[in-house]
């Protein structure tokens, strides 16, 4: 697809498949294969799982505040599914589906939310920046690769998230105004899941579409239905395509709806109303992928829960390998910022070394 | 614009390039220390905002405000003294040329980190929006502030909010050193507008009419409750960033040709053209403003320096006293 053709400002999302899975298009020619559309709902199924199980061992007890992407999945699986392995991923906090889809092992991402440093080494994946919890930083250092993919003369693309929050903060500026100036192949990815936290959209921003942030670099922009898996996957394409061509970067605002909390420390019960969250229940991603695999008679959903099954068994093993990783040490604190700590920084070592030293010998009260 | 405004428009950039070329003159006699930097070419956009402001309004303004300063109604000998450093300055002589502030007349200050006078006029909007005035804020920003962060979270609140600011981009073509071109991803700046849902208008800051009428506009807008307006100046600075620029980064042909748009002589041709000043007259108008510089100049040279018991004084809020 002509990404550049596209008006930023039209606030009907680019869409393929209706809320019931039937193609809305007239003259549409399915461009993935049918194996392609079937492995994708898969691997959607999968995410599911995955966050429905962490949400679980949060509540347990036995891993630490996790941010949960159900109802986001189709935007996540497409974004990580258009890569080449020689392509950048900068995420953000929430698609696992994908950092998934580019390598991340399940045990690394279970060891970070358990507090492991080390496993934002993601050493499955090839090409792949840490998680990135500040919100909107993350945007400056994809313009940053994109720089260094054209600086040494690479065909690659670096692909980032940022939320809708995200787009108000100035590093967004910053770093897309830049982008934009070095024409470097930087696909930015919107996911607007209609709260930042707790604040709506609405109150974010004065403009129509968050792709219309665009207008203000000279970019392509587009909105997309996020939650439909097909128009993403177009979307991606078309923009991957256009900045590997070396035209520059590209926006891209995916439609979406966070269907469970910010985090599992959040209530959305406090922000957003019952009647809301019921109204996006039938725009769900799998559900309308499934729909559309089975209308096409390529599916029979009767084989979910089997592999439900396999999926939980898999993702369950790889959590008890992290909750049988060694426990974090202090050492890990201080390790991965500098390969020779300074001395400002060995001193609080120590002293919190010590800390803990005289704590441990203190009788229990 | 009535004739008043006209005459009004005419003396305040008079007075704005006399005061800026007295200030470049003192600083090369080294009686006027630290640096300076001029906005002589600029005066039309400082001298038709100002005209249209009432004391009530309020401006943020940048490291190039002495302009501002005057349009909105400072005195250029308190001015003079300020940027000499001097105790009868309008910030006891502690601001010098960057950081002139003059409340009483809505100044809220001059700003030297780039953007950083951008979210002070939403501040002072907000006041006046929650106070249920008919009050505007103007800040005033270079072309290469339009890339800082600072700029983007202001323009995105101030339309959420729909506060009565007016966003002015004086783009003269260079942030320092660096051409607008290679650093900013669009040609127009007031392109950026439509990111935050208001208008945008590319004006040339070099014409007071066309000034005039943009900032009519952004102004009955604000007070009409409609929020924002980002306007983009286009405009260029004669003289070097600063006092000390060896200008290496343009050339002399591209500085001569914008000196044929100087927005002050365009302003004596049409009030010929027009009838409104003689060239006797406009003779006349540059001999009185003379005489107020050379005033301005007496005065900040013989005013006293601070005394430095006092060097702590206004650091930090001692009550009322």
């Amino acid at each position: 697809m002509d990404i550049a053709a596209y008006d930023p400002l039209n606030e009907t999302p680019y869409q393929i498949l209706d809320a019931q899975g039937k193609v809305i298009l007239d003259h549409w020619e399915q461009s993935l294969s049918d194996s392609e559309l079937i492995e994708a709902f898969k691997n959607m199924l999968f995410v599911r799982q995955f966050d429905t199980m962490a949400i679980s061992y949060q509540r347990q007890g036995r891993m630490y505040t996790y941010p949960p992407n159900l109802g986001q999945e189709a935007l996540s699986v497409a974004s990580g599914s258009v890569l080449q392995k020689t392509d950048w991923m900068v995420p953000s906090v929430r698609e696992m589906g994908a950092w998934y889809m580019k390598g991340v092992s399940l045990k690394e991402l279970f060891l970070y939310y358990r507090g492991h440093e080390i496993a934002q080494r993601f050493e499955q994946a090839n090409r792949i920046m840490p998680i990135t919890v500040p919100i909107a930083s993350q945007i400056p250092h994809a313009a940053g690769v994109g720089y260094g993919i054209k600086f040494h003369g690479e065909k690659a693309v670096v692909l980032t998230f940022i939320g809708d929050g995200g787009t108000s903060e100035g590093d967004f500026h910053e770093a897309l105004n830049f982008a934009a100036v070095w024409k470097v192949p930087l696909i930015t990815v919107i996911q607007n899941n209609h709260y930042a936290i707790s604040l709506p959209v609405h109150k974010q921003t004065a403009s129509k579409t968050l792709a219309a942030k665009s207008l203000s670099y000279g970019m392509p922009g587009i909105r997309v239905d996020g939650n439909d898996y097909i128009a993403m996957h177009e979307v991606l394409s078309g923009s991957i395509d256009y900045a590997r061509q070396g035209n520059g970067p590209v926006l891209i605002e995916a439609l979406t709806y966070r269907r469970g909390a910010h985090t599992t420390s959040d209530d959305p019960k406090k922000y957003r109303t019952q009647e809301e969250e019921q109204e996006w229940e039938p725009k769900d991603p799998v559900n309308r992928l499934r729909s559309f695999l089975v209308h096409k008679n390529i599916w029979n959903p009767d084989e979910e829960a089997e592999l439900i099954e396999g999926y939980r068994k898999e993702i369950d093993t790889q959590f008890l390998e992290a909750e049988q990783y060694p426990p974090h040490s202090l050492d890990d604190v201080f390790a991965y910022m500098f390969s020779e700590l300074p001395p400002e920084l060995e001193a609080q070592k120590q002293e919190y070394q010590d800390y803990l030293n005289a704590t441990a010998q203190e009788p229990q009260k | 614009m009535d004739k008043q405004t006209i005459l009004q428009v005419y003396e305040t950039m008079l007075t704005i390039r006399k005061f800026e070329e007295k200030a470049l003159h003192l600083f090369e006699e080294n009686k006027l220390r630290g640096s300076v930097h001029l906005s002589i070419g600029q005066e039309a956009v400082a001298a038709v905002v100002g005209a249209y402001l009432r004391d009530k309004d309020y401006i943020t303004s940048t490291h190039r405000g002495h302009g501002h300063a005057i349009a909105k109604g400072a005195r250029p000998d308190k001015a003079m003294a300020e940027l000499m450093g001097r105790e009868t300055g309008y910030c006891g002589g502690r601001g010098g040329s960057m950081h002139i502030a003059d409340v009483e007349k809505g100044n809220l200050g001059a700003n030297a980190i780039v953007g950083g006078g951008i979210p002070h006029a939403n501040g002072a909007a907000l006041s006046a929006q929650l106070r249920g005035t008919d009050q505007v804020a103007v800040s005033f920003f270079g072309d290469g502030a339009a890339n800082e962060g600072i700029f983007h979270e202001t323009l995105n609140i101030a339309s959420i909010w729909k506060l009565p600011v007016i966003f002015i981009c004086e783009n003269n073509q260079y942030g320092m050193t660096t051409a607008v071109d290679s650093v900013t991803s669009v040609k127009d700046i007031a392109v950026r507008a439509a990111g935050y849902d208001m208008p945008g208008e590319v004006v040339d800051g070099n014409d007071v009419f066309a000034m005039e009428k943009a900032v009519k506009k952004a102004i009955k807008r604000a007070q009409d409750g409609e929020g924002p307006t980002l306007i983009e100046a286009k405009t260029y600075r004669w003289k070097g960033h600063w006092t000390g620029d060896p200008e290496v980064y343009r050339t002399r042909d591209e500085v001569e040709e914008w000196k044929t748009k100087c927005p002050i002589k365009r302003l004596e041709k049409h009030m010929q053209d027009k009838k409104i000043l003689s060239l006797e007259q406009i003779e006349a108008t540059h001999t009185k403003i003379d005489k107020l510089i050379d005033e301005a100049e007496e005065f900040a040279l013989s005013s006293p320096d601070p005394d430095p018991a006092t060097v702590l004084d206004n650091v930090y809020y001692e009550g009322d006293k």
